[in-house]
């Protein structure tokens, strides 16, 4: 399609020069369509606006979310886990928890299905020149189910309340480093300043959905939240019993279109197996998550669909850098090497995942470098470094690990390959207690392992995978990384704002985990979801989210 | 009684010295691994847990005595709402458990007892040990497959609606309770046989049948009489076992039974949950094991009059 320079050159007006530089990665091919618009949706430009530029640099229209508009008045039906623990959303982590959050509140923005942001409680934002203050414009007229108006003192109140390191905030994980209680600052009813400790390119996604525990609360909120469940989302809480279920009515006096359904409904399971019977049984409409292992029990059923959503999840499988065999980097990459990916992807992900190359660099995110070669399965090559290390005739080690989800049998695979290199590995299979211990270092299995194998769920950005168990100082380093040149990498890739700057960094950041390998990670699984064919309009997110508010029933 | 206090206070010590031992700790268990340990710090402090372990243990049980079951660390509600309604759950389907199973396993064993070595008898012993040792989940999940989604004659969850009667209850408590019938009838249907079968070879059954008694009162005055005693202590084993073991079918047909708060309260540090439910399931078998006794002295008059000696 030919390019409209005029009206490139309208778009381009009262633009700063950081976007104007993202719209000439578009024009000069530097930077993917796709890329555009996820980076674009970070620095705050609307999906309207980034279509256009899209159209005018001859991409053709910018992708939409079709979601069909069905009858409305529908109850729609939802199995999901058990909350692990009361609902609160200062303390929340599990996928039930946060469902049930999700179902009511509302994020300053919403980091959807397709890993693109978009406004929610916020209409835009911005970053400063340095990216060390964002600047959020808020939405008007929205209300909370309370009653009162939601402004930028519930936006302060809210981030305040995640970063005092006084609460048990389970967001203190993501804040730490970041952003510190009273940093962040109104300047208007309707408009909020983040005030970070250091630049951060991709910080709207820490006040996004993708930390779930960040819905905007009334500054007047002193806890207790399962006796309110307030929030300013398309549905109120009708009921909830803990351990039992939850059911939600629709907002009436919602800001936006008002939801489809009159109703939902959610049962909670605490196992897998039960859900998918009562999804056979037409019991439920839709199970939230269902491991992929078990898809397979779905499969065969003309009234099912088993949806996948491209995520980053994936799993790390550490080997201690200050301890022998793997403190030569030549013997972590001949395990690398004797690892076969795609037999992974295929067998063990049911082709529901995509390769990984040893780095947090998931092929979802728009700042990966693509250009950084794969690593493939190369057994002579591997051998060949065990040779030049010293350990031709191979090694004894202990491989930790947890029973959770597919990980046994990733475990016994790795067992099986790094055999044939001349390793020999014995399990050690842990509960999930066990294995994480206390969480620090010399009390965890996790941490002290010579050899670990564990899973991190999605992150619409790497920033927390590149900092906490592969910085110096990472308090998930279970690989024990030490290693300055990285550390300078990953600030520099975290303070970037600009996605060429984003990519520079990360490529090198590639290039030397893939030199170094204090990690293995084999594939990026895939978020999947079951529904029922009858019901449309259901949006997952990679979080774990489920967006019911177009939602209908045939 | 005093023997039940004393095995009930030491029940109390040994699961709140286990919960202690058990890897992890509570803050951690809510806040998950990941977590910031500032944070886990916050929260072990606020639950009161940084104070010595025998001022929780004096604190707990003080407040248990009378009446406080406590306040559940991880759902931050009154336990014995939950040890209530999951204790009411966990009796409904026992009950109806009970009711299936323990007419129809002694019917079996008799049967089997007055038909030794005919081929009723082996069809009733041997399928009986076979269903008993298929595991609960494979029988639950074969019976949802059959009676729930294929026949549709069954709800796959025994979790009925919020304003349910009695006999819509009992309608969702069939499914759940089919398994339990089948791993225990061949069970109790066995413990039966063999006491029929001891009974009806022993001399007062000679004895009433050469007085002329008729068939069917020799057995079910004097032989059934003597044959259920073994059984009914194997019944009310099995009453403990069927109101506080349940993990498996409580999971698998959703159902807020006392099994599945123990275990969920184990596994998320929920230490006042778990005890207060291990307590009350302990209780649960002492009550049990009380009747039977009961039970087993109105059936059996030479013990009561050794009791009264």
């Amino acid at each position: 399609m030919a390019r409209d320079f005029r009206l490139l050159d309208t778009f381009r007006r009262n633009r700063t020069a950081l976007e104007n530089h993202l719209i000439d990665g578009l024009v000069d091919g530097r930077v993917s369509r796709r890329e555009f618009i996820r980076h674009g949706s970070l620095l705050g430009l609307s999906l309207p606006f980034l279509g256009g530029v899209g159209a005018a640099a001859g991409f053709g229209l910018a992708p939409t979310q079709a979601i069909a508009q069905g009858a409305p008045g529908a109850t729609i039906r939802v199995a999901c886990q058990m909350p692990a623990a009361a609902i609160d959303p200062v303390t929340v982590i599990d996928i039930g928890g946060l469902l049930m959050l999700q179902q009511v509140g509302e994020f300053l923005c919403l980091d959807g299905p397709d890993l693109i942001l978009r406004p929610m409680l916020a209409e835009s934002w911005k970053p400063n020149d340095k990216g060390d203050v964002w600047t959020f414009t808020l939405r008007k007229g929205v209300k909370f189910h309370s009653g009162g108006e939601m402004k930028a003192d519930d936006v302060v109140a809210t981030f305040d309340r995640l970063t005092d390191t006084g609460n048990a905030s389970s967001a203190l994980s993501v804040f730490r480093g970041v952003l510190q209680k009273g940093a962040t600052r109104k300047v208007d009813d309707h408009t909020v300043e983040f005030h970070l400790d250091a630049p951060n390119g991709n910080f709207p996604y820490l006040v996004s959905s993708d930390n779930f525990t960040s819905i905007i609360l009334p500054a007047s909120y002193a806890g207790d939240y399962e006796q309110t469940f307030d929030g300013t989302g398309p549905f109120k809480l009708d009921s909830y019993r803990a351990k039992v279920g939850a059911s939600f009515v629709r907002n009436e006096d919602y800001w936006g279109e008002k939801a489809l359904p009159a109703r939902t409904e959610f049962t909670f399971f605490s196992d897998i197996q039960p859900q998918l019977l009562a999804l056979r049984g037409g019991q439920v409409d839709i199970i939230n998550i269902v491991p992929v292992l078990h898809t397979v029990a779905l499969a065969g059923d003309p009234n099912i669909e088993v949806v996948g959503l491209p995520a980053v999840s994936h799993t790390q499988l550490h080997m201690r850098c200050d301890m022998d065999p793997f403190k030569d980097p030549r013997v972590r990459r001949a395990v690398a090497l004797s690892i076969d990916r795609p037999k992974l992807v295929e067998g063990l992900k049911k082709s529901r995942a995509q390769v990984g190359n040893d780095s947090p660099f998931a092929p979802a995110y728009p700042s990966t470098d693509k250009t950084v070669p794969q690593r493939e399965r190369d057994l002579a090559q591997a051998k060949e470094l065990l040779e030049a290390a010293g350990v031709g005739n191979g090694f004894k080690m202990i491989l930790t690990s947890r029973q959770y989800l597919e990980l046994p049998e990733h475990a016994q695979l790795v067992q099986a390959w790094v055999k044939e290199i001349g390793i020999e590995i014995d399990l050690n299979l842990l509960d999930n207690a066990t294995f994480y211990g206390q969480s620090v270092f010399g009390q965890s299995p996790w941490l002290d392992s010579p050899m670990g194998l564990t899973v991190y769920g999605h992150r619409g950005v790497p920033n927390v995978y590149l900092t906490a168990p592969l910085g110096s100082e990472g308090k998930w380093n279970a690989a024990h990384f030490k290693n300055s040149q990285y550390d300078q990498l990953a600030e520099s890739y975290i303070g970037a704002l600009d996605l060429e700057a984003q990519k520079a960094a990360a490529g090198q950041i590639q290039r030397l985990l893939l030199e170094e390998t204090p990690i293995i990670s084999a594939y990026f699984s895939e978020h999947i979801s079951a529904k029922s064919k009858s019901v449309s309009g259901v949006q997952a997110t990679a979080m774990g989210q489920l967006y019911l508010d177009r939602a209908s029933k045939a | 009684m005093g023997l039940s206090l004393i095995s009930l206070f030491l029940l109390s010590v040994m699961v709140f010295i286990g919960g202690q031992v058990l890897p992890g700790n509570v803050g951690r268990a809510i806040l998950g691994p990941l977590a910031d340990q500032q944070a886990v710090d916050v929260l072990n402090e606020s639950l009161g847990l940084n104070r010595p372990l025998l001022v929780q243990y004096g604190s707990w049980i003080w407040n248990f005595i009378q009446g406080d079951m406590g306040t559940s660390y991880v759902f931050r509600a009154p336990v014995s709402g939950f040890i209530v309604d999951a204790l009411g759950n966990s009796l409904k389907l026992a009950l109806v458990a009970f009711l299936m199973v323990v007419p129809v396993g002694i019917l079996g064993g008799v049967v089997a007892a007055l038909n030794v070595d005919r081929p009723l008898d082996r069809i009733i012993s041997i399928g009986g040990l076979s269903m008993t040792v298929l595991p609960e989940f494979v029988t639950g999940i074969v019976l949802v497959l059959i009676l729930g989604i294929w026949l549709g004659w069954l709800p796959i969850s025994a979790a009925w609606p919020s304003d349910a009667g009695f006999f819509t209850q009992l309608y969702y408590l069939i499914l759940p309770a089919l398994p339990l019938f089948l791993s225990l009838f061949g069970y109790i249907a066995r413990m039966t046989r063999s006491g029929m079968v001891e009974a009806l070879d022993s001399d007062y059954t000679r004895t009433a049948v050469l007085k002329g008694l008729p068939w069917r009162t020799v057995v079910w005055r004097h032989v059934l009489r003597n044959a259920l005693l073994p059984t009914i202590t194997v019944v009310a084993t099995q009453a403990g076992y069927l109101i506080g073991g349940l993990v498996v079918i409580e999971t698998l047909f959703r159902y807020q039974g006392i099994g599945s708060l123990v275990y969920t309260a184990a596994s998320g540090k929920d230490f006042p949950m778990l005890q207060a439910g291990v307590l009350t399931i302990g209780i649960v078998y002492t009550v049990a094991t009380l009747v039977a006794d009961i039970l087993y002295s109105l059936l059996n008059p030479r013990i009561r009059l050794r009791a009264d000696q």
